[in-house]
């Protein structure tokens, strides 16, 4: 019942994708939680989170980069330049944060040294830091604008019908995927954190319809599995900088120690938390669920209500402790970490505040060492 | 009944034998390509100290980078709570350790009781390990030990411009070509090393005693020069070698687990 989640989580070119190639319909990726799927589904365009992983060198990306920034967007140039995104037909580049921004200029000057790797469609989609009504409307613009740009290079049109229909898709895997959580919070442990993740992982690249039908799928056999309820396993909650990579979750898991059972990362379920209105017109409907009730820490003005918000997982969660992980220099979350770190703390809440290098887990010796003596530590 | 604790480093490796809360034998060893040949090496020579067959021990605890992969141990623990571990045992008042071992670098806080209340290790790279002491002291071409003596033979320190291994040590060629002393070259980088570490330091809140143990703490230099910059009294380890503190602590734990009734051979 996995395999087809974990196929999607470990794989740039899983066979979902594939085949939906070999169906001679089109693939876009897009880089950020902020791009509104729903309007690639209303015309049979398969949208894709464009990722990291499988990155084995850097020489391309330190060449356009530089050596002194996050090594997520990084690790896409590489793989863009290795040609392991040709099966896209699309790409759009959203400014999740400076370095993310930076990936459009440089994967388009990139594209004059390696021929073939920028997509004809090559999209910038702004994203506003704030949702003051200047900030919607704007917002709204720019699905406005990214549907007509749509439209007029895959020969398409969106229809008012056609995005009610996605939003209702979409909005039934969310559901799902909030019933997961719900579950997961739980005393009874009925799935691992490596399992829920490869899960979420797996719903940003996979077509929609085929993700809801294997997620309830699943929803429906762990409802019915039997579990004891004093599961001796630690329980932690992970936050932090950007990740799509399973073996972060696995490493916390791998000793049979502690168990994942929450997540607020930018590729876990943060970005589908929120259900979009199916009422009104879809638009703007997508312009407030996508940005007015997001509170991912690009935004200005919400770290209370993150704050908030993660104390809300702890609780409900029944987190022992938080592991709190940064890419190195993610100014974002380099520096949130440290004030959840002193707001938490003070609470008694135990927080482990770690470094590292996104892409292959370079630093597995340094990070289990730092895991192992946190655990110890909720263990005392 | 004879316990013992072995500490994997990724420049040393340390063991150690204890009957009754104290030292019947110990050993540091230059760490081998594998783990367990490594462990093998200090356990051997530890044994011999002691008089002792490896039969002999009733429990061991591994740490250190190669700890889960040691054949003769019964359980592994992190450096984080054997330095901790050990710390306390060398001396009791300690609150906050400063552990510069010959790859990492971690600041401890414990409680009265010695559990880990807080810690840190350096994210960045090797500068502010042993490593870059390593490093720095066969650029001048004398010992690691002889590094530490420098400070107080120093007229006027050079300041290095970088605390990176690799700009530091080209740095340090300029001042040699440029005639400066050994003594003003070699207390500069005791102080470039100092002032990482404090950084470093003050991040876990560090409350007295503040101690040092690893390899780096046999530095005079670099002891003395954190106290200045950290504005704290380092008190020094006597009882034993500071080096050992993973060892003895880990030790420490085989001989609660035994005494708590736990674990035989």
């Amino acid at each position: 019942m996995m395999d087809i989640f974990y196929d999607a989580a470990t794989k740039i070119q899983s066979k979902p994708i594939l085949d939906w190639k070999a169906a001679g319909k089109p693939v876009v990726g897009y880089t950020c939680s902020y791009v509104p799927s729903e309007v690639f589904h209303a015309v049979d365009i398969l949208p894709v989170r464009i990722r990291g992983i499988e990155t084995e060198s850097m020489e391309i990306a330190d060449a356009y980069f530089g050596p002194y920034i996050c090594t997520f967007p990084k690790c896409i140039l590489q793989l863009a330049g290795k040609g392991k995104f040709s099966f896209l037909d699309g790409t759009i580049i959203t400014p999740g944060c400076d370095s993310m921004r930076r990936l459009d200029e440089c994967w388009r000057k990139a594209g004059e040294t390696y021929p073939g790797i920028v997509p004809s469609f090559f999209y910038y989609f702004d994203v506003p830091h704030k949702t003051m009504p200047h900030g919607m409307k704007w917002f709204t613009e720019e699905i406005q604008n990214l549907i007509a740009a749509l439209e007029s290079q895959f020969g398409k049109k969106v229809t008012e019908d056609q995005l009610n229909r996605s939003i209702h898709l979409y909005n039934k895997g969310r559901r799902l995927l909030q019933e997961l959580e719900s579950m997961r919070s739980k005393k009874e442990i009925v799935i691992t954190g490596t399992d829920a993740f490869a899960v979420t992982m797996a719903g940003t690249v996979m077509p929609r319809d085929l993700f809801t039908t294997h997620l309830e799928s699943l929803v429906e056999s762990l409802q019915k599995k039997e579990v004891p309820g004093n599961d001796p396993r630690k329980r932690i909650l992970i936050i932090g900088s950007i990740s799509d990579d399973i073996s972060l979750i696995q490493l916390v898991e791998q000793d049979n120690e502690a168990v994942v059972v929450a997540e607020n990362l930018c590729f876990g379920v943060r970005y589908e938390g929120n259900e979009i209105a199916e009422t009104g017109d879809p638009i703007s409907a997508l312009a407030n669920g996508y940005l007015g009730e997001s509170t991912c820490p690009r935004m200005y003005g919400k770290y209370k209500e993150r704050l908030a918000a993660l104390k809300d997982i702890i609780h409900r969660a029944k987190v022992d402790g938080v592991v709190m992980q940064n890419v190195r220099f993610c100014d974002l979350h380099g520096s949130e970490n440290g004030l959840f770190e002193r707001d938490l703390e003070k609470e008694g809440i135990p927080c482990l505040r770690v470094e590292r290098e996104y892409g292959p887990l370079v630093e597995i010796g340094r990070l289990k060492m730092r895991l192992d003596a946190f655990l110890e530590r909720l263990s005392n | 009944m004879k316990v013992a604790g072995c500490d994997v480093g990724s420049l040393t490796s340390k063991a150690v034998i204890m009957e009754n809360d104290r030292i019947i034998g110990s050993s540091i060893v230059k760490s081998k390509a594998k783990p367990q040949e490594s462990a093998d090496a200090a356990m051997t020579a530890a044994l011999a100290q002691a008089g002792l067959r490896l039969e002999d021990i009733t429990y061991c605890v591994g740490t250190g980078y190669g700890r889960d992969r040691i054949s003769f141990v019964n359980e592994a623990k992190s450096e984080i709570a054997c330095h901790g571990m050990g710390a306390r045992w060398l001396l009791p008042s300690v609150r906050t350790i400063i552990d510069i071992g010959g790859q990492d670098c971690k600041a401890i806080r414990i409680d009265k009781s010695g559990k880990v209340e807080k810690f840190i290790t350096n994210d960045k790279c090797a500068s502010g390990t042993g490593r870059f002491l390593e490093v720095m002291a066969r650029v001048l071409n004398i010992g690691v030990d002889e590094l530490g003596q420098m400070t107080e033979k120093a007229d006027s320190p050079i300041t290095l411009a970088s605390m990176c291994t690799v700009w530091a040590q080209a740095d340090i060629i300029k001042y040699i070509n440029s005639g400066y002393s050994v003594e003003d070259i070699g207390a500069g980088i005791n102080a470039a090393m100092a002032k990482r570490v404090a950084g470093l330091a003050n991040a876990v809140k560090p409350e007295k005693d503040v101690c040092m143990t690893g390899g780096v703490s046999k530095n005079k230099g670099v002891l003395t020069t954190l106290e200045k910059v950290m504005g704290v009294k380092i008190k020094r380890v006597r009882k034993a070698d500071p080096q050992l503190a993973g060892a003895i602590g880990a030790a420490l734990f085989s001989q609660e687990k035994v005494n708590n009734g736990g674990g035989e051979r």
